[in-house]
This record gives C-alpha cells, sequence and structure tokens, in this order.
C-alpha cells in the first residue's frame, strides 16, 4: 500500500481547549474515497478543521503528504496540495465566479489556464456564470463553485465538508460522482464528511462513523451498508 | 389544553432562499415540545424568528394569544418569551449571580436615578435567581464570573439564566451541544424537573437520544419544512425522518449499492 | 450659476487631496479592516521628509533616541549633501521609500499583533501611531512652513476658465487628474493583480482565503505598504494646495477623506475616488460661493466646509453603516474586564484626606527633596483630567462604545456656561473680564445648565450610535468633534468672541470663600481649587461607581458582552446606549467646566479633537475599564503630576511626552489592554492589608525578599540611568526610578510565570481529563 496522503494519529481536538473529538485515528490512502459520518455534533468538521490547520490539535498528531502538520500555519498547509472545501463554503461574494476560481487556481502559472478549463469542464453550469459575483449565485451553483475552486488548484488531498448541505438531492447525485472520478483519474486522496450516507457510501472506498467526538465503527462501504441497523441507531441516538 | 406558542404558515426567507416555509407548530401549555431536524435545516431560523431576531416573511406567530409581529425581542422577553442560544452568549463580564438578576430585574427609566443612592439595593427578583440557581446545582458557583466556568457549566449557567426570568414559554437552542453522555442526561432530568415548575419548554437539538427521551411532543424539520410530527415513538419510527438524518430509506439503499457496484467495477 | 460653478471646480484641488487620501483608507480598512486615523500623519511626516531633503538634504529617521544616555545615541538624522538640497527626484525616492518602511513597521509592529484586538483596541492602535508620528514630528521638525512649493506641477493660471470668468490654477487640475490617475491604477490592481484579488477575498472571508493558501498577514502588509505610499503622494505632491505645512495639518483633514471612503463604502476605489473630488468641490461651493450670498446666515459662514464631510459620514454610515463590510477575524478578543469596585467608601474615606493633605497642607513650595513649583497646578490637572477620563470610563469601558466626542461636550458646557454667568456689555476684553454679553447667573446655576445642554447634544449624537457600532461609531464621532470645533467654538457669529480670544471665567466660590485657581501670584497653581476639584472628582467617582454596581451597570455590561443577547434579556439596548451617552456626557460637561476654572478661561483650543484623543490614551494607558483608570491616566496626563515631576528633573521631557504617549498607547493596547491600573491595584490593595497586619518577621521576610531588587535597582539607577542627567536632584531621583524599572521587570517577569503556571495547570487537568476518559471506555 501506498504512503496514506493523510493520517490522523491519537487527536484530541475542539475549542477554546474543550476536546470535541477525542482519540482519533484516521488516514486516506491515495486515489481513495473516504467517507466520515456521524450524527450532528459529532466531531466532524472539527476533524476537517483540525486537519487543514484552522483549529490547532489539543493533542496527538496529524500528517499531510507524509510529515506532520503540527505548528504548521494553514496556508502553509494548503500550498502543500490540500484543498478544503468547507462547511460554509467559504466563497468570496464580492468577488466574480471567475475571480473566485482564479484564486483557487495551482501556484504553477504554466499550468493556470489549463487548471481552470477544466473545473469549468466539470462544472459546465457554471461557464454562462462566470462573470456574475458569487453571492448572487443559487446554493447549489455556489456549492458547484467551492467544488470548481477547490479542484482548481490540482490538490493532492482533497477535504470536503457536507457537500449535501441545503441542497437538493438531484444536486448531490450529479455532483458525488465527480469526487470519484478526480480520485480515479488522478489519484487524489479524499476525505469527506457527508449526511447522505447511503449517497456517501455509493462513491466511497471506505468511511469512518464518530459520535460523540469518538470513532463508533470503520470499515469498507459495502461492510458500513451491511450494518445499517447498527449505523443507525448511532445516528438516531439509540446507542446510548 | 390551551396553545401557548401557534405558528401559522411562519415563513423565513434570505434572498430568495427559504430558510423556513410555512411552518406550523403548536406549542402547548406545560408540556416539553421538541424541533429536530439535520444540520441545516433552519432550526435556529425558526427560534430567530420566535424571537424577534429575524424578520419574518410571512404568516405569523401569536404567543399568549397575542399577535407577536412588530414587537422587539426585549419586549418579546420581558412578555415571557425567552430564549436561549446555541452559542450561549453569557455577559461574559458578569458574575453568575449577575447574569441572572439581568435577566430577572425590572427596570425603568429612573433606575439609575435609584443606582447613584443605593447601588446595591434589592431589586425584588432574589428569590427567582436563586431558585433558578439551585434547580441547576449552580449555587456555589453564584459569584463567579462566567468567563472562568467550565463549558458544561456555562451550558448550565444560560439555561438558569432564561429560567430566571420566570418566563411562560422557554426555548433551548441545542442546550446539549457539547455535552458529553452524562451530562446530557443530566440536563434531560433538569429539563423536566423545570416542567413541573409550570415552564413551558420548547426544545431544539441535534441529540436524538436526548430529545427521544424527554420530549413530550415532536416536529421534525427539514429543508425549512416540517416533514413529520409526532411522540417521540412516532418520530422514531416514521421513514421520512430516517431519510432526513441518513438520506434515504431502505429501499433507496439497495439501489444505490447496485449503482456503486456498477460505477466502481466500469472504471 | 456660472459662478457656483466655477468655485465648485476651484476645489478639484482639495478633492484631488480628499480623494488619494481616501484610497489610503480604503486600502488600509481592505488589508487590514483597520480605520487608520493615522493616514494624515503618515502623509505629513513624509512631506516633511520630503521638504528637508530637497531643500536641505538632510533624511530624518522615523525613530527617536530612545537610549537614555549621553554616550551611545541612536542616529536620528543624517545629512546627505552638506545642508545642500539634493536633487528632486532622489529626494521623492527617498521619500518614497520613508512612506513604504512606514507602512510595513505599521504593519509589523503595531496591527499584526493587534490583529485579533477588539475594536476599541484597533481604534487606539491608530491613534497610538498619530500621536507617536505627531510627537515624532515636532521633535524633529517643529518649525511651520509658510509655503512649501508645488512639485513638477505647472505653475500659473488659466485665466478665464471655460469661460467661467475666474481663475482655476494648473496646479489643482493637474492634482485632481494625478488622483484620477493613480486611482485607476490602485483599481487595476485590485481587479487584475492576484495580491489584489487575495486581498479583497481575504476582506470577505479569511478562513476561505487562508484554506487557498494565502496568507492574511502577508496581504495585510502589502496592503499597509500601499497605503503609506498613497500617503506619500500626498505628503510629496499636495504642495500648495493645503497650504502652509505644519505638524497638525493633515490630520484635520482625515475627515473629509473619511467621507470620501465611506462614500466608497470602504472598499470601492473609484467610488471613493469620485466621493473625495465632490467633497472637495462641495466644499469650495458652500464654503466660499453660498457663504458669499446675502441669504447665508452669518452664524453659518465659519464651520460650514467642515460640516460637509460631516454630514455626508453621518448620511452614509445611516443609511447604509450595516452594508458596510465588517472584517470577521476567525477569532477576536474582547475588551478587558470592568471590575466590579468594592469598598468604595473605604476608598473616598482614605484617598480624599490624603488628597487634602497633598493639595492643602503642601501648598506652593514643598521643603524636602526639592519639590518646587507650581504643584497646585499640576496637582489640579491630574484631577480634572481624571474627571474627564471618568465620562470615557462609563462610554467606551462599561457599555463598550468608542466615542471621540467626549472632550467636545466638555467644550459645550464650559462655553454654556462662560456665557450664561457673563454679564458685561460691548466692552474691550483687556479691561473688563465680562467682555462678552450675558444675563450673569450665578456660577453653579450656569455650570447646572451648562452641563444639561451638553447632556442633550451628546444624547442626540448617540442616535447614531443606535445604528452602527465598534470602530465606525469612532468615524462619525471624531467627525462629529471636529465639526462642532469650527461651528461653533471658532465661530465669533455664535460666541461673541473676537478673532481667537477666550471667555474669562470668574473664581467660583462658596459662601464668600473664593475657590477659584488663580493664586496671589497671579498663576492657576491654588491649592484651594485644588481643593474644591478634589470633592467634584470623588463625587464623580462615587457616581460612576455606582453605576457600575447598580442595575444601570449590569446593564451596561450586559450590553457590552453582547447585544443580542441583551436583547434577549429584555434590556431595551437603544434606550440603554442613550442613557449612558446621557450620563457619560453628564460628566464630561463637569470635567469641562473645572477645565475652564481650571485655567480661569475658556478658549477653544482647550477643546480640540487633538486634546480628547490625547486624553484618551493616557486613560487607555491608565485603563479604559476601571475607575483607578482614570485617575492614574489622570496622574500621567500631560501637565499632570507625572508630568510635573518629568519636567522639573530634565526640562525637555516634555517634549517627550507625545511620543510617549503614543508609543505607550500602542504598547498598552498590544500587551495589556486592562492598562496600567489594574497592576496597581492588585499591589496598593495588598499594601495596604499588609500595612495593617505586618510584624517584625513578616517585614524581615519582604526585606529579604525585595531587598535585592531594591539595592539592585537603586544601583542600576544612578550608574545606569544617571548619565542622562547629572545635576544633584537626579542623584537621588534616579535610584528611584531604577528601584521602580527594576520592580516593573520583575512584575512581568512574574506575570508571564504566573501565566505559564496557568497554562500548566489547564494542560493537567486536560490531560486528567482525556485519561478519565481512557478509562470510563
Amino acid at each position: 500500500m501506498a504512503e496514506a496522503l493523510i493520517e490522523v494519529q491519537n487527536l484530541n481536538a475542539g475549542y477554546g481547549g474543550i476536546p470535541v473529538v477525542r482519540g482519533l485515528n484516521i488516514h486516506v490512502n491515495p486515489g481513495e474515497v473516504v467517507a466520515l459520518l456521524g450524527p450532528n455534533g459529532a466531531g466532524k468538521t472539527t476533524t476537517l478543521l483540525t486537519i487543514s490547520g484552522i483549529l490547532k490539535p489539543v493533542s496527538g498528531n496529524i500528517n499531510v503528504l507524509g510529515s506532520s502538520t503540527l505548528g504548521e500555519r494553514p496556508e502553509k498547509i494548503s500550498r502543500r496540495g490540500l484543498a478544503h472545501v468547507a462547511e460554509d463554503r467559504s466563497l468570496f461574494f464580492d468577488l466574480t465566479v471567475q475571480e473566485n476560481l482564479r484564486l483557487g487556481l495551482t501556484p504553477d502559472r504554466n499550468k493556470r489556464a489549463e487548471a481552470m478549463e477544466s473545473a469549468l469542464e466539470m462544472f459546465p453550469a457554471l461557464r454562462p456564470l462566470v462573470d456574475r459575483r458569487a453571492g448572487l449565485l443559487s446554493g447549489g451553483e455556489q456549492q458547484m463553485l467551492a467544488m470548481a475552486r477547490g479542484l482548481a488548484s490540482n490538490p493532492k488531498v482533497l477535504l470536503v465538508d457536507e457537500m449535501s448541505l441545503g441542497l437538493a438531492p438531484i444536486i448531490v447525485e450529479r455532483m458525488l460522482p465527480i469526487v470519484r472520478e478526480i480520485a480515479n483519474s488522478t489519484g487524489t486522496g479524499v476525505l469527506m464528511v457527508e449526511q447522505h450516507v447511503g449517497l456517501a457510501l455509493s462513491v466511497a472506498d471506505r468511511g469512518y462513523v464518530m459520535a460523540h467526538g469518538e470513532l463508533t465503527m470503520e470499515g469498507t462501504a459495502k461492510e458500513l451498508q451491511a450494518n445499517r441497523a447498527l449505523l443507525e441507531a448511532s445516528y438516531l441516538g439509540g446507542g446510548h | 389544553m390551551s396553545a401557548l406558542l401557534e405558528t401559522y404558515d411562519l415563513t423565513v426567507s434570505y434572498g430568495g432562499l427559504h430558510a423556513n416555509s410555512n411552518v406550523n407548530i403548536k406549542v402547548e401549555k406545560g408540556k416539553l415540545t421538541g424541533l429536530i431536524g439535520p444540520n441545516g435545516a433552519g432550526k435556529t431560523t425558526f427560534i430567530d424568528a420566535i424571537t424577534g431576531f429575524t424578520n419574518v416573511s410571512s404568516g405569523r406567530a401569536e404567543f399568549c394569544g397575542q399577535d407577536l409581529v412588530g414587537s422587539s425581542p426585549a419586549e418579546r422577553s420581558r412578555s415571557g418569551l425567552v430564549r436561549t442560544f446555541q452559542s450561549l452568549e453569557l455577559f461574559e463580564d458578569l458574575t453568575v449571580w449577575d447574569n441572572l438578576i439581568v435577566m430577572a430585574e425590572t427596570t425603568h427609566w429612573w433606575s439609575f436615578l435609584a443606582d447613584i443612592i443605593r447601588p446595591r439595593r434589592k431589586v425584588g427578583v432574589e428569590d427567582q435567581a436563586e431558585w433558578a440557581l439551585e434547580l441547576l446545582g449552580l449555587t456555589d458557583l453564584k459569584d463567579r464570573l462566567t468567563l472562568d466556568l467550565s463549558h458544561g457549566q456555562r451550558k448550565l449557567v444560560s439555561v438558569a439564566r432564561g429560567l430566571a426570568a420566570r418566563p411562560e414559554l422557554l426555548l433551548l437552542d441545542e442546550p446539549a451541544a457539547g455535552l458529553d453522555t452524562v451530562e446530557s442526561q443530566q440536563l434531560g432530568s433538569h429539563l423536566r424537573e423545570i416542567l413541573n415548575r409550570d415552564i413551558t419548554l420548547f426544545l431544539i437539538d441535534h441529540d436524538m437520544g436526548l430529545v427521544l427521551s424527554v420530549c413530550d411532543y415532536i416536529y421534525v424539520l427539514d429543508f425549512g419544512k416540517i416533514i413529520a410530527e409526532g411522540t417521540p415513538e412516532e418520530v422514531r419510527k416514521n421513514p421520512e425522518v430516517i431519510k432526513a438524518y441518513l438520506g434515504e430509506t431502505a429501499g433507496e439503499i439497495q439501489a444505490q449499492e447496485g449503482a456503486a457496484a456498477r460505477q466502481q467495477g466500469g472504471i | 450659476m456660472k459662478e457656483a460653478l466655477l468655485y465648485s471646480i476651484m476645489g478639484l484641488g482639495a478633492g484631488g487631496f480628499f480623494a488619494l487620501m481616501a484610497m489610503g483608507i480604503v486600502t488600509a480598512y481592505k488589508g487590514s479592516g483597520v480605520i487608520n486615523f493615522s493616514h494624515g500623519a503618515i502623509a505629513m511626516y513624509v512631506a516633511f521628509q520630503f521638504f528637508y531633503l530637497r531643500n536641505e538634504g538632510i533624511f530624518h529617521f522615523p525613530w527617536f533616541d530612545i537610549l537614555p544616555t549621553k554616550t551611545l545615541n541612536l542616529p536620528v538624522r543624517m545629512s546627505l549633501n552638506n545642508g545642500v538640497g539634493i536633487n528632486v527626484w532622489f529626494a521623492m525616492l527617498l521619500s518614497m521609500a520613508t512612506a513604504l518602511l512606514l507602512g510595513a513597521g505599521i504593519h509589523y509592529l503595531v496591527f499584526k499583533p493587534l490583529r485579533n484586538a477588539a475594536p476599541l483596541g484597533k481604534v487606539i492602535g491608530a491613534i497610538g501611531v498619530m500621536t507617536y508620528l505627531l510627537g515624532l514630528a515636532s521633535l524633529q521638525f517643529g518649525a511651520i512652513i509658510p509655503n512649501p512649493e508645488a512639485v513638477l506641477f505647472p505653475r500659473g493660471t488659466f485665466k478665464n476658465f471655460l469661460g467661467l470668468g475666474g481663475q482655476v490654477s494648473h496646479e489643482s487640475l493637474a492634482f485632481a487628474g494625478l488622483a484620477i490617475v493613480i486611482g485607476a491604477g490602485v483599481w487595476w490592481f485590485y481587479k487584475s493583480s492576484r495580491a489584489g484579488l487575495a486581498t479583497r477575498a481575504a476582506a470577505g472571508n479569511e478562513k476561505g482565503a487562508v484554506l487557498l493558501g494565502y496568507s492574511p498577514d502577508r496581504l495585510a502588509l502589502y496592503n499597509w505598504m500601499l497605503a503609506a505610499a498613497l500617503a506619500g503622494v500626498v505628503g510629496i505632491f499636495s504642495g500648495t494646495i493645503t497650504g502652509s505645512l505644519g505638524v497638525g495639518k493633515f490630520t484635520g483633514l482625515i475627515v473629509p477623506a473619511l467621507g470620501a471612503a465611506l462614500i466608497g463604502g470602504m472598499s470601492s476605489i473609484p467610488l471613493a475616488v469620485a466621493g473625495g473630488l465632490i467633497i472637495g468641490m462641495l466644499q469650495n461651493f458652500t464654503g466660499t460661493w453660498m457663504t458669499s450670498q446675502s441669504w447665508f446666515p452669518t452664524w453659518g459662514q465659519s464651520g460650514i466646509r467642515e460640516a460637509v464631510p460631516l454630514i455626508i459620514i453621518v448620511l452614509v454610515l445611516f443609511t447604509r453603516g450595516k452594508s458596510l463590510p465588517v472584517r470577521g477575524n476567525i477569532e477576536e478578543k474582547r475588551l478587558p474586564l470592568a471590575p466590579y469596585p468594592k469598598r468604595v467608601g473605604i476608598y473616598v474615606a482614605v484617598f480624599v484626606p490624603l488628597g487634602f493633605v497633598f493639595a492643602a497642607g503642601l501648598p506652593g513650595d514643598w521643603g524636602w527633596a526639592g519639590l518646587t513649583g507650581p504643584w497646585g497646578f499640576h496637582f489640579s490637572v491630574t484631577l480634572v483630567a481624571a474627571m474627564f477620563g471618568l465620562s470615557m470610563v462609563l462610554l467606551s469601558g462599561y457599555v463598550g462604545q468608542i466615542s471621540l466626542v467626549q472632550i467636545t461636550l466638555s467644550g459645550i458646557a464650559a462655553f454654556v456656561t462662560a456665557r450664561l454667568v457673563s454679564k458685561g456689555g460691548n466692552r474691550s476684553a483687556e479691561f473688563d473680564p465680562f467682555a462678552v454679553e450675558g444675563p450673569g447667573w450665578p456660577w453653579p446655576l450656569a455650570s447646572i445648565v451648562g452641563v444639561a445642554v451638553a447632556v442633550i447634544v451628546g444624547m442626540l449624537l448617540a442616535i447614531p450610535a443606535l445604528r452602527i457600532r465598534g470602530v465606525q461609531l469612532a468615524v462619525v464621532t471624531i467627525a462629529a468633534s471636529i465639526s462642532i470645533y469650527t461651528l461653533y467654538f471658532e465661530n465669533s457669529e455664535l460666541t461673541a468672541l473676537q478673532g481667537g480670544s477666550a471667555y474669562i471665567f470668574p473664581a467660583p466660590t462658596f459662601f464668600g470663600v473664593n475657590m477659584g485657581s488663580t493664586s496671589s501670584s497671579g498663576l492657576t497653581d491654588s491649592p484651594r481649587f485644588a481643593l474644591f476639584a478634589l470633592v467634584v472628582l470623588a463625587g464623580l467617582c462615587v457616581f460612576v461607581a455606582n453605576i457600575r454596581r447598580g442595575s444601570s451597570g449590569r446593564r451596561f455590561l450586559a450590553v457590552r458582552a453582547n447585544e443580542r443577547a441583551a436583547a434577549s434579556a429584555g434590556i431595551d439596548v437603544p434606550k440603554t446606549k442613550i442613557l449612558a451617552f446621557g450620563l457619560a456626557s453628564a460628566i464630561a460637561g463637569v470635567a469641562g467646566i473645572m477645565t475652564a476654572y481650571q485655567i480661569g478661561q475658556t478658549a477653544a483650543t482647550s477643546y480640540e479633537y487633538g486634546i480628547g484623543l490625547s486624553a484618551l490614551a493616557f486613560l487607555y494607558l491608565g485603563g479604559i475599564t476601571s475607575i483607578n483608570g482614570a485617575i492614574l491616566g489622570g496622574i500621567i496626563a500631560g501637565g499632570g503630576i507625572v508630568a510635573y515631576f518629568g519636567t522639573w528633573h530634565s526640562p525637555g521631557l516634555f517634549n517627550y511626552t507625545a511620543i510617549m504617549g503614543g508609543l505607550g498607547m500602542i504598547l498598552t493596547a498590544i500587551i495589556h489592554p486592562a492598562g496600567q491600573a489594574s497592576i496597581f491595584q492588585p499591589l496598593v490593595q495588598h499594601l495596604g492589608g499588609w500595612l495593617m497586619k505586618a510584624r517584625g518577621t513578616a517585614w524581615l521576610n519582604s526585606l529579604k525578599r525585595y531587598g535585592p531588587f531594591i539595592v539592585l535597582g537603586a544601583i542600576w539607577g544612578v550608574i545606569g540611568i544617571n548619565p542622562w542627567r547629572t545635576d544633584d536632584y537626579s542623584r537621588f531621583w534616579m535610584a528611584l526610578t531604577g528601584v521602580f524599572l527594576v520592580f516593573f521587570v520583575r512584575s512581568i517577569v512574574v506575570q508571564i510565570r504566573a501565566a505559564r503556571a496557568v497554562k500548566a495547570a489547564q494542560d493537567a487537568e486536560l490531560k486528567k481529563f482525556l485519561a478519565e476518559m481512557e478509562a470510563a471506555k
């Protein structure tokens, strides 16, 4: 097995010294789509924010692309080749779609035009909107822009947080296969937090389930789907 | 049974996006009513709309038979409709005691004149504050700054602050967020106690365990719409609810599995 | 009509100036979310730098010789060409380099450390930079340069411009053109360059920019350097447009520039440029054309020019205050705690008699240790400054409203009072104290009415505060302060005072006893007035302490902590703010009247906005959230007790007051926002308790503990600091200074250690918690 792109080791993380995530161990390999599942408040978003360096871990270690991110500022971690499509999408509302994409482009000058083109190819719906301000887009278009911007940097690691939040299922069904395709074609490792368990597991290779800040289940997508009852219990609170 | 709070087709939109659409909810006096739903379903928007922190686009809400339209958050609070915040929003520079007193006391335009002469006079609401502290077991923390308390304690202070007003209806916004399993169970038992003291509760939480175990009646919100309502048992078994939380029903899952297998095989 | 148009066009030069300034303000705001009140000061510094390079070939470094020694000195200036001016292009290059250096310095030393500070901290940082630069400039350049030359711009005028029948100078049109050209360049930068785009991105969503790999710090640095460069352009090219070049010149012109920046919504460069040009034209139109018309009221002729930007600012903030970009930092610190005043009665019982001893018991000359001079004067200044500080403690410290207009309210109270007590006729001021006609009311009644008027004006000014908050309120209030100054204080039509003269204030009397500040020597150093002021200050302290301790204080702090939660607690936030403004205005009014009694007269210059800013500086140093902070602020205020000791030791020391005040402000904002009072208060309390209880062994123990530091400090003071001053007095005082400094350093070390211990304890607790979690599993 190739070296893992993301390796989270015994992570405790949270806000203001209060751990929301406790003792977490997960990893993502190249070309792999990994789903991070669990009910609201389980600590999934916290985990992603800690991986991308926005939050400092309380203890434990995170390796991204082979070296630790401890003490590294988030912009430095991002420049290693990590893209994070955040839960709030973090779009620049005052900038146009094109400007948003430009800011996401890879640092490599020669590949920028190509990356822009391929981002628009993946989300053709954005093409007629390039000169519109991002703040004026619909929810689905904003999510597409966030994804396109994340992919425009040709990332080696992609974190996607709640892609389906507030979106009609039909849009989600269209976007998830894109994630799969990216992983397959470029070897990008994807870690995605998703509410739609079925949809997420339909494209993922493996999955982790968290509840109350801890890992409760893990396994391949098939294994998790087979254990549907347990999965539901951890969502609907029957577990404790 | 009379409805303490009732909404009629309450709709809140932000620039074309319906955060709440045609929500009809009835909170009965003396009952613990719950509102659940996945992240981003519009639960907090609903509380904001009821308490006047966000503008209602259409529809209306009645509290104690009075239309709420046009009154400020402060006026609603004084009329007995009190809320807590998911982010707590405590008054961090004040002691726990003063946090409660601020909530409980009634002031007049001339109160500052009285302050100049006798700042530490009794304001007549000390009993209320004492009672709220005692109920939640916070009496020992009375003189501490809220800044210095642990997260769990701060959560309880925010509930106590709401109680100190002796509200008709207390709206609790995610009181269990960030609590561990034991703490959230304790909170649940506190809530039942509060209910026995003639304060009606409305609970929003994502901890399904807590909501299903303590509430009398539950509404489920998804995409800003009420998709189900009923007793905890009814809600637990409702396929719509399972779908909202997990994405789709068991039948669809099988179809998805097939699709996934095909896709993975195909590439 | 032709004439009106002509006058508007004549305002284009000033308009270009405002446009360039506005661009700089917008740039700094985009990059760091700071409203840069020091922008004019940067332009001023570069203007002087350029002038001296061009005319005398001297390069000044933007710092002063901070080393307190005679032998080892920091270089502060460099002569490049033996006193002869250098090539104008080279001078320009060096001046722009100075601007860039200032921009980078301001970023790294001030606003980077203040990145997560509360809005008040950032305002203080900007005012600190301004105070520092003003102090530095008066130290290095000092004199006013009456007629700076235009640079590279065509001289001369169009005799009959566009057939409008009047002259328009080439320079003013060229300057407006320059503003437009540079504006286009800056606009392009934000539109098309990657750094510019990223700046706009980070201003809208900092987290998003970070996640894409952009460093907000680096972007802020670029923008600060660009902003400073724009200020440099203003400094170099403004030439004759703004008239004579003085230290305070550009700082006052920040208000129209802020107006223009606000027209651009603090983000649009083209709109800011247009806004600047329009304000320049409108000012000239109203100030020169309208006032010359027969229908224009004579009382409005002075100051209408300054009112234009104020009206624009209020309108913009009122209509779109909420749509202005507010930079959301990932983490923002709160204001420091506002301590609950304990044992107010004991404090009054101890310190008022002690103050009496200081004020009355040791009048005029002190017999020991060489304390001579106008002690009574400095003591009174301290007391009055503390009163003024209390008004800001209540409003900014307790309710979190950043108001810079308090000094103006003081002035209003004093001016109204002065008018009401006077009873003179149309006689000359030299012979009659009551030169101005008035009803001749007794002073207590007149004072009450004066304070009441200040309260009314203060509450009116509070209305904008209901819609806007934080730093925007600072913008409105500083604009109001400058406008009211010219509209009322300097307006001879309204004050009935001729050309800069002052109202004469008769001394207050109690049952025939004169409590005025003028002593038999004719100086304002009478200890009797100090007694009077002491009683008033004590009264105000109890007033503020009681407000803080009562229901109003609870509501104030609730509003300060969280307006949403306050509303949910049934607090009427607008009413609470208006109440706070009213109370603070009352205190400011009292302070203003006491200032007038202390000086013996009321002149406009005592209530200028700069005086208010420096008072704020010293208050912030003392601690803006506590009563003790106000008192400490008074002690260190300009002309206060510390200044008394300072001037007495080193006659030139007052030259450094502004610089040290500015630096102190910045340092306080960064390191210790709660102010120095929060350090001294426990010290005094412990010392008091200790003195009551301590016995022999306790004395011995503390001697062992602190003795070495005292000896070390005393020796260091004599050997290390003494070379600065070598007269006899210093032998005694420098040793004390040394002891003080050593203890200061020690207290910092102790604080750091304590903080570390707290951190370690937290870590241990966390580990324990995690272990328990582990065990529970």
